[in-house]
């Protein structure tokens, strides 16, 4: 049994099966992409003004793959036609050029674009107004170069009250692009809501100091007297007996380890106790803030920080000191840091994962494995790759949408 | 039976032993077990069930042979399409055994109610879906080349038999409307698993606490999403079932389909419009009344190619010597079956009506009507038809009898009191029948406000002992089918119901490759009772003389 039209076209169709097939299979592809770029679309202009992020991209860098993906397609076309000819020598060098290509767009994303992002921060302050104070002489000025049209400064020794107008120039690149009635209003409500986002890089921390003291020991609780004394002695040596009868202070300014084995501990024996961190509470309310891995590698794995040293952007990354306390929501550039990252690294991603694939059967084809049918039929091998090519067309047009709606639009 | 509260009659603690006590105490269905068998049955029924049988089942088996070709254009893609599916039913039926039970947001899965369900059911669902959605995508692309290129000589378009138009038709829908599900899948399991917010809307509380994600999503975008698949969803549901229906009219009635390029049309047109009435099952988001009026507009038109199907099957009946044998009583029960689905679907597409409608009983009992009765009937007829063609033997004819009355009667036992429990007011998706919902309290007799009065309630009573005796129907099926492979009537020809159509040309069963001799196609599919004729079937492949 031999399916007819598996290499030679049907005369009244024009196409050899796999063609045909492959063409269906990009006309559904053409539907899940597009399911997620008017995905994109809604939420887009379903946002909220003020939270759709533009112009985060470097756009330089996602020309320059652009590029690298349109040289590729061109190689695989070239690659086809020297199978035409029946140079396979040429073939391969040409097909060698496509997986270039696609390795290096790869690489660029893997290892710089999508990185550079997990390092950045976005931080919502509870109070924008504590700005006032942390903003030293010099921050505004080495914002200027931002300027974006419209906006009304050129005052360049601002100081202190005029952080609200740096920030104001920052935020409106962001979120309007440009300066007008709207993005003035919403500005506003963002400065007094806290719905605010500074962006930067965490720079350094540093760790909460905790005062530990005993508030009592609760007789009733089922663990004797001496049990108790045992387990307190050995957290305090000289004054066991004074922490047993009246409670006080046991640590001054412990690490959060030490503080948190005596609360479990002396807990289990009856002990209430107090911690001094302000900060400890607003960590406990928000724990996926710290969870991510990446901001568990920049304040070295502890979770319980008094306060972040924030390299700001726009200002050839100056210095603020934020507290904890001051904190309302801290992010990395990540897929849960909002909707637009979020379809960001979805479309990206799944881009990324049709290159891969792509990759991953061009390497099949230039091994023996594949290159056998080459030796049986070499009619089916060069109608191989041509479907493939179209396969790898459809993976760069998808670029071609992607690369102006995320990077300029 | 099973009341809110009380053991489930019989299988009770056979429910407790397979599902664990935590959901099932004591053989008590929970809440939360009764919303994971609703969330399954939907997903197994849909996914599972009728796509695989209907389209792929029957699609594998009998389009090759209708329009003469040795095989599926692709058989390795077949085969990864079946894996994929595999895997998929795999996945969703291990989630009933993980701690807390399968899905539990309806087959629907609206967001946030899925995006966050604490239990894990969820996030099986769809990875389960993704499976088999790969699956459909690879089915779909092998049927339309397969059909496309793979006609035997002579076989032109309008010679196909309805069957294959019907199952070409449904292959697009497949390879179109699925592919925005993954979307929408993939991006509810970025919710689930990375707390992305494509579908939480800002400011989201869950159980008296702020939700810590980023907010700004739009849970209608889950709906456009998933309704852009699940309404073309219904025509694969049902456009396979026209088209065996239509085979076995057209065989049983001794005479040509009536209208058979109408039908054609009918179904061309059905595909296009499918993809435009979507939002029609989304009335009650407060959309708009734009989009509502364009959608009701659309939804409307699209009954005219159904009527017309239905209607040109109805009058292939008229003046027919009809042969009344089991798979004809299934396609002849499709058509009033359908009919009833069909027609108590309008009240649903004018908006105005389902306001009252929408989420009642009576949409249960609108849809099944179209799948059950409708259908699964037609997937019955199919397998009493093709049987002899797969094994060489037929099934026996009297216990094929008692298996269609009893499924006739029952079936409509079940689902027509529905109608009158949605309209008196029984919302659906109710874990105890309807009764808080209705706000009755027994305590209080003044508190009485909509009500749902003794007589509705106990409906269901009787729906779940026709339920049962529906399933006892089946037992003569299910024994008749195994039973006649080995020990059935054997068949005298490889054409043992006088058809047309080019299956029948083939050794029974047909060998690997399908034909013995060449395949040639002289004739339209359905020359029944050709005056002049030798007799009263001449088939396609026969030449003119």
């Amino acid at each position: 049994m031999e399916i007819p039209y598996t290499v030679k076209p049907r005369p009244d169709t024009g196409l050899y099966n796999a063609k045909l097939g492959i063409w269906l299979f990009l006309a559904s592809e053409v539907m899940l992409f597009g399911a997620l770029f008017s995905s994109y679309v809604l939420l887009r202009v379903g946002a909220e003004p003020g939270t759709w992020s533009m112009g985060l991209m470097d756009i330089y860098v996602g020309a320059g793959n652009t590029m690298v993906l349109i040289a590729s397609s061109m190689f695989v076309v070239l690659a086809w036609a020297q199978l035409k000819q029946g140079n396979l020598a040429g073939y391969k060098k040409w097909k060698w050029a496509t997986i270039a290509c696609a390795v290096l767009f790869l690489m660029v994303k893997w290892s710089y674009e999508w990185p550079s992002k997990f390092a950045h921060y976005d931080v919502w302050l509870n109070d924008a107004k504590v700005l006032h104070e942390k903003f030293e002489k010099g921050y505004y000025e080495s914002a200027s170069h931002i300027e974006p049209g419209g906006a009304e400064h050129g005052n360049t020794d601002a100081h202190g009250d005029d952080v609200e107008k740096y920030i104001e120039v920052i935020y409106t690149t962001r979120f309007f692009k440009e300066s007008s009635d709207k993005s003035k209003t919403e500005f506003k409500k963002a400065w007094e809501n806290g719905t605010l986002a500074l962006s930067g890089h965490i720079n350094s921390y540093e760790e909460a100091q905790i005062d530990f003291s005993i508030t009592r020991w609760n007789a009733d609780f089922g663990v004797s007297k001496a049990d108790a004394t045992k387990v307190l002695a050995k957290f305090s040596e000289d004054k066991v007996d004074e922490l047993l009868q009246d409670g006080g202070e046991l640590y001054q300014k412990t690490d959060y380890e030490t503080a948190k084995l005596a609360e479990y501990a002396l807990g289990q024996a009856g002990f209430t106790v107090a911690l001094s961190v302000a900060g400890y509470e607003t960590i406990k309310k928000h724990p996926w803030m710290w969870g991510t891995k990446r901001v568990n590698e920049d304040i070295g794995g502890k979770p319980r920080v008094k306060s972040l040293v924030f390299g700001l952007d726009e200002t050839h990354h100056k210095e603020i000191t934020l507290d904890v306390e001051d904190i309302k929501r801290l992010s990395a550039y990540e897929p849960k840091h909002s909707t637009f990252f979020g379809i960001y690294y979805t479309i990206t991603g799944l881009h990324a994962l049709h290159v891969f694939g792509g990759i991953l059967v061009m390497l099949y084809n230039m091994l023996p494995i594949g290159l056998a049918l080459w030796h049986k039929d070499r009619e089916q091998y060069t109608n191989r790759i041509e479907t493939f090519g179209l396969f790898w067309h459809f993976v760069d047009l998808v670029w071609i949408f992607l690369f102006p709606i995320l990077y300029i639009l | 039976m099973a009341y809110d509260g009380q053991p489930v009659p019989f299988v009770g603690p056979l429910i407790e032993a397979l599902l664990g006590n935590s959901v099932a105490p004591g053989g008590v269905m929970s809440s939360e077990l009764y919303n994971v068998f609703g969330a399954m049955h939907g997903t197994i029924m849909v996914f599972m069930g009728i796509v695989p049988a209907a389209f792929a089942a029957f699609g594998n088996y009998v389009v090759p042979l209708q329009i003469g070709a040795v095989d599926m254009a692709f058989p390795r893609v077949n085969m990864a399409s079946f894996w994929s599916f595999f895997l998929g039913c795999v996945i969703m039926t291990v989630s009933f055994f993980i701690p807390g039970g399968a899905a539990q947001a309806g087959w629907t899965s609206y967001s946030p109610l899925a995006s966050v369900i604490p239990t894990d059911g969820q996030t099986y669902w769809l990875i389960g879906m993704i499976m088999l959605i790969t699956s459909s995508l690879l089915g779909a692309v092998n049927f339309i080349v397969t059909i496309i290129n793979l006609r035997a000589p002579g076989m032109t378009w309008l010679r196909m038999p309805f069957f294959v138009w019907a199952q070409f038709i449904t292959a697009f829908l497949l390879l179109l409307a699925f592919p925005p599900l993954e979307a929408a899948g993939i991006l509810q399991l970025m919710d689930r698993v990375i707390e992305t917010s494509f579908f939480l809307p800002t400011g989201l509380v869950v159980g008296g606490q702020d939700l810590d994600v980023s907010g700004g999503g739009s849970p209608l975008l889950w709906q456009h999403l998933f309704w852009f698949l699940a309404h073309p969803e219904v025509y694969v549901l049902v456009l396979p079932a026209m088209g065996i229906v239509a085979e076995i009219i057209s065989n049983n009635t001794r005479k040509p389909i009536w209208g058979y390029k109408y039908l054609v049309g009918s179904v061309v047109v059905l595909g296009f419009l499918a993809f435009i009435v979507w939002a029609h099952h989304m009335y009650m988001t407060g959309m708009g009344t734009v989009i509502s009026a364009f959608f009701q507009t659309t939804t409307l038109i699209i009954s005219i190619p159904s009527v017309i199907i239905l209607t040109c099957l109805l009058i292939s009946l008229w003046g027919g010597s009809i042969r009344f044998n089991t798979p004809m009583l299934f396609a002849l029960a499709f058509l009033p079956m359908f009919g009833i689905g069909g027609l108590t679907g309008l009240p649903l597409g004018f908006n105005f009506s389902d306001v009252a409608l929408h989420d009642s009983y009576y949409v249960i009992a609108h849809f099944h009507y179209v799948v059950a009765p409708g259908t699964i009937f037609a997937i019955f007829a199919g397998v009493y038809y093709w049987f002899p063609k797969m094994t060489g033997r037929i099934m026996n004819e009297f216990w094929g009898r008692v298996h269609f009355w009893g499924s006739l009667i029952f079936m409509n036992l079940i689902f027509m009191p529905m109608f009158a429990q949605g309209m008196a007011g029984m919302s659906r998706r109710m874990s105890d029948g309807g009764a808080t919902y209705s706000l009755a309290n027994p305590d209080n007799a003044d508190i009485t406000v909509g009500a749902l009065d003794d007589t509705i309630m106990g409906l269901n009573v009787s729906i779940s002992a026709a339920a049962w005796a529906m399933l006892i129907a089946q037992l003569p099926f299910i024994v008749n089918l195994f039973w006649s492979v080995k020990h059935g009537e054997k068949v005298k020809s490889d054409n043992p119901w006088q058809a047309t159509t080019l299956e029948w040309e083939t050794p029974t069963p047909p060998p690997h490759g399908n034909f013995t001799k060449e395949i040639k196609v002289y004739r339209d599919p359905y020359e029944y009772s050709v005056p002049g004729a030798k007799e009263d079937f001449t088939p396609q492949a026969q030449p003119a003389n």
